[in-house]
């Protein structure tokens, strides 16, 4: 006998809210037993003297009933694993009926969650249409995202990239990006941000800025760049991505709405977790065609500001593009059009005349330690 | 836990003993007095959603207090708002009722409570919103009502017509349909909606002698209208 009551028994001479009896299946069919001191017998029914049905407030009940008169007793069965048990167990013209209701129960079931279904299919299609659909939603939310927790982002990401790489920490090259990003930042006004700008020893041609404003910087670049307003140029451009915020922009479209939610919520542990996932994905980040022009055009407004001659950039741009559009993996991520570099030169010519400041570096011998730090090697 | 009705009636108490660290759930507000041993966690039952979906689904103050004899054995006094009888049901593990939205006063530690969406049709005709409570689990469970509770016993396919403002719980081996009352339906009229429910057994179900709407109205009568 089952140890825990699994059954209510009702019948003459039995409470009304049932009595708790243990019920198992045997070879001739369920046996039934009190459960403590009780009016009930301990008995065997048959299957061949059961009826069964499906009963209870949510029709998930098994429901035995037999005997006839003063001595008739139903007993009702929730426990999932003995109704099954005993679907199994029981003749199939015993349960036939039953299969056929729970069939049915079946079929209004899943029509239901055929329209519920769709109704919430319809439901999140215009939620996200609300979220993805409309840039004001994705920069409203990036506008909600503290300037320190995107840095905490930028940092992990930015750790992690440096951790596979060569990084430089000190030379003519370094001294001088860091000259390039002083001049820069210093221009900015209300300049959240602290930059920090890394260069990589890498034949890679391009630059990358993260989230919170780490900016990696290739040696493969420098060495491609004719003088130092070219780098310059390329620089401005990313730090201005940091300062329209476009890859946290990115970012909640890629994570979308758990993003944002996360975002309404503070809920900033999800958010980091997620975005860790997504982490590497930014540094190969490509950007929007809007977003890209307007770094363009507040790069080359922050270049004139800056008093570097703002034409380096375009300069840069197109004699790669010229040559070796393959080998360039800037363009990977900064496609240059006609049209772009026609929006560019047009912007370029609307800018007040500002005569430029050089350098205090030579960009010849800037390359040629980069030149020497490739032999070392 | 122990529990003990004091002033059975109109005006009952319900004495509460718990051993040192055991615990007790309690509708918000019941407490009317406790032992210093007492603490109240009022933690929500069910988790956050859980607790959401019973303060907004169910339209309920549906947060429970758990009482607990952190600091020693020690008694709890509750008490219903409304007037009326209070009812303790043992529950085996086996048995479950379905519970009306106020009919719940308190349990055991090792009863388990859940709101319930009743079907679309039920719930939206019988006028008690949309969840009640579905109570189950072991030990001792505590209802209350408006007015005296009437026990009602019924045999397998046995019929039973309730008013459904009179309803206080079933057994969950019950079955029941809305339908629309004949016209004798006096206290179903009154509340307008002329809705009863056709139990059908077996089971158990437990309904109150005063209706908490009709009570209302009647008593709006006697409220000065001001301004
Ligand atoms: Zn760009």
């Amino acid at each position: 006998m089952a140890l825990a009551p699994n059954a209510l028994c009702f019948g003459d001479g039995l409470p009304g809210a049932g009595v708790p009896c243990g019920v198992e299946l045997c070879v001739e069919g369920l046996r039934v037993g009190p459960m403590g001191p009780s009016s009930l017998e301990d008995q065997v029914v048959a299957f061949a003297d059961m009826a069964v049905e499906a009963g209870g407030l949510d029709h998930d009940q098994l429901v035995v009933s037999w005997g006839s008169g003063s001595s008739a007793r139903t007993v009702y069965v929730k426990d999932p694993a003995l109704i099954v048990a005993f679907r199994r167990a029981a003749p199939p013209q015993l349960t036939a009926h039953l299969e056929r209701a729970a069939e049915q129960v079946r079929r209004v079931r899943h029509s239901h969650r055929l329209v519920w279904g769709t109704v919430l299919g319809i439901l999140i299609g215009l939620g996200l249409l609300l979220w993805f659909g409309t840039d004001l939603m994705v920069e409203w939310a990036v506008a909600r995202i503290p300037i320190e927790w995107e840095q905490k982002l930028g940092e992990t990401v930015h750790q992690d990239f440096l951790s596979k790489e060569t990084v430089l920490k000190d030379g003519p090259a370094v001294s001088a990006v860091q000259e390039m990003t002083q001049r820069l930042t210093e221009k900015i006004p209300n300049n959240p941000y602290k930059f920090q700008i890394s260069v990589v020893q890498s034949p890679v041609v391009n630059a990358f800025a993260l989230p919170g404003g780490y900016v990696v910087v290739f040696t493969g670049l420098m060495t491609k760049a004719e003088s130092g307003e070219e780098v310059a140029g390329v620089l401005s451009h990313e730090l201005n991505h940091v300062l329209q915020r476009h890859g946290m922009e990115r970012m909640v479209k890629m994570l979308g709405l758990a993003a944002v939610v996360g975002i309404l919520l503070g809920d900033q542990q999800g958010l980091t977790g997620l975005a860790k996932q997504v982490g590497m994905e930014l540094v190969t980040l490509k950007f929007g065609r809007a977003q890209e022009t307007e770094a363009d055009v507040t790069g080359i407004r922050l270049l004139s500001d800056a008093r570097i001659a703002p034409d380096g950039m375009i300069r840069f741009f197109e004699r790669l593009s010229e040559k070796d559009k393959e080998r360039v993996e800037l363009f990977s991520t900064h496609p240059m059009s006609a049209a772009r570099a026609e929006r560019l030169k047009a912007e370029l010519a609307a800018l007040p005349k500002r005569t430029p400041e050089p350098f205090t570096f030579q960009w010849k011998t800037i390359q040629d330690s980069l030149g020497a730090s490739e032999l070392k090697k | 836990m122990k529990c003990e009705i004091l002033y059975p009636g109109a005006f009952p108490m319900v004495r509460v003993y718990l051993d040192a660290n055991e615990t007790v759930k309690a509708e918000s507000g019941a407490m009317v007095a406790a032992s210093p041993t007492i603490d109240i966690e009022s933690k929500m039952e069910g988790g956050f959603l859980g607790a959401l979906s019973r303060k907004m689904l169910s339209g309920e103050k549906f947060f429970f207090q758990t009482l607990r004899a952190s600091r020693g054995a020690g008694e709890v006094l509750l008490a219903p708002t409304v007037p009326g009888e209070i009812v303790l049901l043992e529950l085996d593990g086996v048995n479950e009722y379905m519970v009306q939205k106020d009919g719940f006063l308190a349990g055991a530690e090792g009863v388990k409570i859940e709101s319930k969406m009743q079907s679309l049709t039920r719930g939206l005709l019988g006028g008690e919103g949309f969840f009640i409570l579905k109570i189950g689990g072991t030990g001792q469970l505590v209802l209350n009502s408006f007015g005296a509770i009437h026990k009602i016993e019924l045999k397998p396919n046995e019929e039973y017509i309730v008013d459904n403002s009179h309803l206080v719980a079933w057994t969950s081996t019950t079955t029941y349909n809305i339908e629309k009352a004949s016209s004798g339906w006096i206290a179903s009229l009154t509340s307008g909606e002329g809705l009863v429910c056709r139990f059908r057994g077996p089971g158990v179900v437990y309904i109150q002698s005063r209706n908490p709407g009709s009570f209302g109205n009647w008593i709006r009568q006697f409220i000065p209208v001001s301004e």
